[in-house]
């Protein structure tokens, strides 16, 4: 199993500036650094490939959806900047040898609006047709999307793996699956692990958070279960740690993070990476 | 044996009478009424829990952005601690011994001024409400949220601390299972670290379904409970799954919440709370 750490732990947005990252991942022992991809001209493609060529490190890019970027939104000229953004996310992930775009690109994040079923339909009929378009660019360059579905703060659109699979099925491409993040599945789904069963093949990639986004293995998800599950649809994905540094406001805001949730966002990744791979070889 | 209670929050726009009516049925003790004092003939209400054979175990005072007790304008603070003395006025009214106050506005996710200055202005107000409660004999229960509707109190350890500094012996804090799903590292443990604190509780599912409907294990919950020798009622608040729960039922959904969940709650945890008895005879 290869493991991951998000940006989103220490900074945001992600620059030359924090190049550094990179190998404060791989000394901490990850495979993979997640770079989330909030401002595009922040993404420098060919320095980020020289770093990742001198440490060994593999680049998973994953999207901030913003309510300028949306795939589903009533206004057709952010619809377009969604899809367009979405592409972009997947011209930087073939340069940095990304097997994966992912995030919540269905919608913008913080939507959770009350649709009438007539309003539902038609946001989700935008979402299918965009994610179509994407889709069929991201299989011309190889690669992959993975829908994350987020709590019922974070979105109206999708929340649990059912309606991730629901959707997957209208989209019908296979290039496009979901991401889990155990973080949004404790809210969410009635039982972890078989949720991550039910998505089964469709799982591309996976956040090991813990309950409350701080150090996995300090709080109560049943990671002996989730792991076993994962084992069982021999998943071969990334597990990634995502956690968001409260000093920077906009991130916390945006996350409704108030408080540091471990003793330092290094520990979050170092501490919660011991943890995880003890739990694997058990 | 536990006390049980519903918040009627959930039976939203019924008839207070049909509520009571559904509760004393499925096997309730008490009720859990909405802080709008003007939404009730306390009196008339008095009458009916006794008619009924319950009792009121709480008031679920609600705070909006109009009943704010840490806002930076003191006329706003004034208002929402007049909200606090009112919704007390209400609890000895309909004879509840519990109700809820909270720091801030819920689904207000960031601080109008300083942070330190706004936890101040809240221990004032929940002073001032707190000894004016003390009066009618009336406890207060500072309640902590989830990340997504308060920046101010998301765990129990946070609730404890800003009650010590209140400091009266009327004022407690409450726990809701459903927040504490996402903010509590150990459910149980911070039950147990709360000991006499803790006057009263909230149980709802990680999905804020009936409890049996999502992945919590109330078992230890109600252990922790017990070893605290918790003496407050077990209030189910459950909630339609949406960032806006109220809205859902404005819009006429949540069927489920009246008969089918409200039998399913007690019952549900009745029987955990049997199992545990039994276990404990065999030891």
């Amino acid at each position: 199993m290869k493991f991951g750490a998000s940006t989103f732990i220490w900074v945001s947005p992600f620059s030359n500036d924090t190049l550094d990252l990179i190998d404060k991942v791989k000394n901490m022992g990850f495979d993979y650094i997640e770079i989330c991809i909030e401002d595009p001209q922040t993404i420098d493609t060919a320095s980020i490939r020289n770093r990742l060529n001198q440490t060994g490190v593999e680049a998973l890019v994953c999207g901030a959806f913003g309510a300028n970027r949306d795939i589903s939104s009533e206004d057709s000229g952010i619809r377009e900047k969604g899809v367009e953004y979405i592409k972009t996310c997947i011209d930087i992930a073939a340069e940095l040898n990304s097997p994966l775009v992912s995030g919540p690109m269905y919608s913008a994040t913080g939507k959770t609006r009350l649709l009438s079923p007539a309003e539902k339909k038609q946001q989700w009929d935008w979402a299918v047709e965009n994610m179509r378009i994407v889709a069929d660019y991201a299989e011309s360059k190889g690669i992959k999307l993975a829908v994350e579905p987020l709590n019922r703060f974070e979105t109206d659109f999708i929340n649990t793996v059912e309606q991730g699979l629901d959707f997957l099925e209208k989209v019908d491409r296979d290039n496009v699956g979901l991401l889990l993040d155990t973080f949004h599945m404790n809210l969410e789904e009635k039982n972890i692990p078989d949720a991550i069963k039910r998505a089964g093949s469709k799982l591309f990639n996976f956040h090991s958070c813990e309950n409350d986004r701080g150090t996995p293995g300090t709080g109560h998800i049943p990671w002996n279960d989730v792991f076993q599950a994962l084992n069982e649809i021999s998943y071969d994905g990334p597990v990634v740690i995502e956690s968001f540094t409260t000093e920077i406001k906009e991130i916390a805001r945006a996350v409704s993070q108030w408080r540091p949730l471990a003793p330092s966002q290094d520990s979050i990744g170092s501490d919660g990476l011991r943890f995880l791979k003890r739990v694997v070889s058990s | 044996m536990l006390k049980y209670s519903y918040d009627s929050l959930v039976y939203y726009g019924e008839d207070v009478e049909k509520s009571i009516e559904r509760l004393a049925k499925f096997g309730y003790d008490a009720i859990e009424l909405v802080g709008e004092p003007d939404n009730y003939d306390t009196k008339q209400v008095r009458k009916l829990v006794s008619d009924y054979g319950i009792s009121v175990s709480s008031i679920c005072s609600i705070y909006n952005e109009q009943r704010d007790l840490a806002h930076p304008d003191p006329a706003k603070r004034r208002q929402a601690i007049d909200y606090v003395k009112r919704v007390a006025d209400m609890s000895a009214e309909v004879g509840a011994p519990v109700m809820i106050v909270a720091p801030t506005a819920c689904m207000k996710t960031s601080s109008l001024a300083d942070i330190e200055d706004e936890i101040k202005w809240a221990i004032e107000g929940i002073r001032e409400g707190g000894e004016y409660a003390a009066k009618l004999n009336v406890k207060l229960c500072i309640e902590a949220w989830n990340r997504y509707e308060t920046y101010m109190l998301n765990r129990l350890d946070q609730a404890i601390d800003m009650m010590k500094k209140v400091n009266l012996p009327n004022v407690g804090i409450m726990g809701d299972t459903f927040h504490m799903n996402i903010e509590e590292a150990d459910i149980a443990e911070a039950i147990r670290k709360s000991g006499d604190a803790l006057i009263h509780i909230h149980f709802a599912d990680s999905n804020r379904a009936a409890p049996g409907m999502g992945h919590i294990d109330f078992a230890p919950i109600l252990k922790a409970l017990k070893e605290i020798n918790y003496q407050g009622y077990v209030t189910f608040e459950i909630l339609p799954a949406a960032a806006d729960p109220f809205g859902v039922m404005r819009r006429g959904g949540g069927q489920e919440f009246f008969d089918n969940y409200t039998k399913k709650c007690i019952d549900y945890i009745k029987s955990i709370e049997k199992a545990i008895a039994k276990g404990d005879e065999i030891q």
